[in-house]
């Protein structure tokens, strides 16, 4: 009984079985109605155990990847990655230089960098300006947001657009000075 | 004789549709056949029944000739005509239930209201909402939204109501309101916030906060002291980064980013 | 004899059905509810669809004192930002101590923020408070390392434009 249920031919076996061959079955029938489908009786509390257990099944849904790339939350995830890059330089720099003064010494870090080919300084620079232009620009972008300014869809990206370009022009000025 | 149905449900060709019967009734006129224009869907599916089986792109063409102009209308085109255990929301088809909310094309949004792009050339991607865990195919698990809009108590609550009279409220006051109370929780903006896709668990999301700033900033409501103080930890508000990806989806043109942003600056300043 | 076998198989199977069914019952329902535990962020969750999500309990220090200090500090990081470019470190120590402990702090917060974000105890019980704790101990040891260098050496805002214009 249970594998003609799991294999779904219940019904139809119903069918072939029940169906009137003689008026003595019928009339058997009608006096000792019988279903030939077992039910298992749970209490009302089942239902919860029984939903958690689908929802464990459950995927989650692709987010970011599959996202469009927009202004907003792109602008918002470089702020943080330009913020925290030159934050971790920062602190790599207070521990080297606690933990080895004399070799992370300026004279020392300034002979380093005056012995470096240009290119490589000129490359060093961008990677350094333009973070901290971004970061500062945006910084001042979400300043401005928290005051109660340009918190329209339009104004989030006009200054993002402006963020932009000022983050470009000043690269530019830092690395050339 | 599908035009004429069509007539019927569309009064304002009526007109046309009359001279077009007349011309029948004279068996001239040749009904013109559009070409086919025809266009790649590809839908998430994920089917509960095989829960071993990975979610995946299901690839489906159709006439765009053949069927409305909105993604809405090419999805039930789908269930129709070619797939009928495609499983998605929808109800009034008209931008006003929030049901059919999904990710189209990388945008969340609703299906109703969502164009059908026809002359691009490429395929249309419909994902459900991102982030979020996947019941069947389209249909999002939004239990967790609901209860948490449910969290700020959104209702008018006040120990002092008015003897024998309704509340007034001035026309200002009535304007705060405006572009706060028209959000009919479709879930787009929440399930656009990063923020909510990390902590989704304790972070109210775009949606709930703005409905809680819909109360706070109501002047028949005297309960904005309490419904302030409890946004006061780390988690409900402030894992909003003014992102504005909230605003940026809202098919109903809201703007939740601000109403947080004022939720802050309340909180900062009381 | 076959007969018997397949006979006894039979009654066999119904009994132990209906054994099971009844005996594992309590059992399975105990696992079951073992199974589906709440997991900050799963699929499963704290009381019934009509329960409402609960609340942290309020604390101004995490909210709003939190919110408004890290947007008094990088407000105040503008103009030393713009003074650190004026101006030269070693004659100004002071301005040079105040912007390290600034940019230390608004790293700190920074950081923190990400760690919340992405790593949170709640989710992360173990990895979440050894990192919350080593960022702690890094912006200490920061801090000193900050302090030295702007005693002993030249200072930060000297370092950069030397090493700048090197």
């Amino acid at each position: 009984m249970l594998s003609t249920r799991t294999i779904g031919l219940g019904p139809a076996l119903r069918r072939a079985v029940l169906k009137p061959r003689h008026g003595q079955t019928q009339a058997l029938r009608a006096i000792f109605p019988k279903r030939s489908v077992q039910t298992q009786s749970l209490p009302p509390s089942a239902s919860v155990d029984i939903l958690n257990k689908q929802r464990l099944n459950r995927p989650s849904s692709p987010h970011f990847a599959i996202y469009q790339p927009q202004l907003t939350w792109l602008g918002s995830i470089a702020n943080r990655v330009t913020g925290a890059g030159l934050s971790v330089l920062l602190y790599a720099y207070a521990i080297a230089y606690l933990v080895a003064p004399t070799t992370f010494d300026s004279t020392h870090v300034i002979e380093f960098v005056a012995a470096a080919p240009d290119a490589v300084k000129y490359a060093a620079k961008t990677v350094l300006a333009l973070p901290f232009a971004f970061h500062s620009f945006n910084g001042l972008r979400h300043l401005s947001w928290d005051m109660g300014k340009f918190l329209t869809l339009k104004g989030a990206y006009n200054t993002g657009y402006a963020v932009l370009g000022a983050t470009a022009v000043s690269t530019i000025a830092l690395v050339l000075m | 004789m599908s035009l004429l149905r069509s007539s019927v449900l569309r009064p304002q060709l009526l007109s046309s549709a009359r001279a077009f019967s007349a011309s029948v009734a004279r068996r001239q006129a040749v009904p013109t056949e559009k070409p086919e224009l025809n266009k790649e869907f590809k839908i998430y599916r994920w089917n509960p029944d095989e829960p071993a089986k990975k979610p995946m792109l299901q690839s489906y063409t159709i006439d765009l000739n053949q069927c409305g102009p909105m993604i809405l209308d090419a999805l039930i085109k789908i269930k129709n005509e070619i797939d009928p255990t495609l499983t998605f929301r929808r109800s009034c088809r008209e931008g006003i239930c929030g049901s059919c909310a999904m990710n189209i094309n990388g945008q969340n949004t609703l299906a109703c209201l969502c164009r059908i792009e026809r002359d691009d050339g490429k395929d249309t991607k419909v994902y459900p909402l991102p982030h979020m865990y996947i019941v069947k195919d389209l249909v999002a698990d939004l239990t967790l939204f609901y209860k948490q809009y449910k969290s700020i108590e959104p209702y008018l609550q006040n120990d002092n109501p008015p003897a024998n009279r309704e509340f007034l409220q001035s026309i200002e006051d009535r304007k705060k309101l405006d572009g706060l109370y028209e959000c009919i929780l479709c879930a787009c903006c929440s399930t656009s916030c990063p923020s909510y896709w990390w902590n989704q668990d304790e972070y109210l999301g775009p949606a709930t906060l703005m409905a809680a700033y819909r109360w706070m900033a109501d002047s028949r409501d005297s309960y904005g002291a309490q419904r302030k103080e409890k946004l006061q930890n780390e988690l409900s508000l402030y894992r909003c980064h003014t992102i504005f990806n909230c605003s940026r989806t809202c098919p109903k043109g809201l703007n939740p980013a601000a109403a947080i942003a004022k939720i802050k600056l309340d909180l900062a300043t009381e | 004899m076959a007969s018997s076998l397949f006979a006894r198989s039979v009654v066999n199977k119904r009994i132990s059905s209906t054994f099971t069914r009844k005996s594992l019952r309590p059992f399975v329902a105990a696992r079951g509810v073992a199974d589906t535990a709440y997991v900050p962020g799963g699929p499963i969750y704290k009381g019934t669809v009509n329960d409402p999500t609960t609340f942290p309990p309020p604390s101004k220090t995490h909210g709003s004192y939190h919110w408004a200090f890290e947007r008094l500090l990088s407000a105040g990081l503008v103009p030393l930002t713009v003074a650190a470019f004026a101006t030269s470190g070693s004659s100004y120590p002071l301005l040079d101590g105040i912007l390290g402990v600034s940019l230390v702090m608004h790293s700190h917060i920074g950081f923190d923020s990400i760690l919340v974000d992405y790593l949170h105890p709640r989710k992360f019980p173990v990895l979440g408070r050894v990192l919350t704790w080593t960022l702690r101990a890094a912006t200490v040891t920061v801090l000193v390392g900050v302090y030295q260098f702007n005693t002993n050496d030249i200072g930060l805002t000297e370092l950069i434009a030397k090493a700048w214009h090197a």
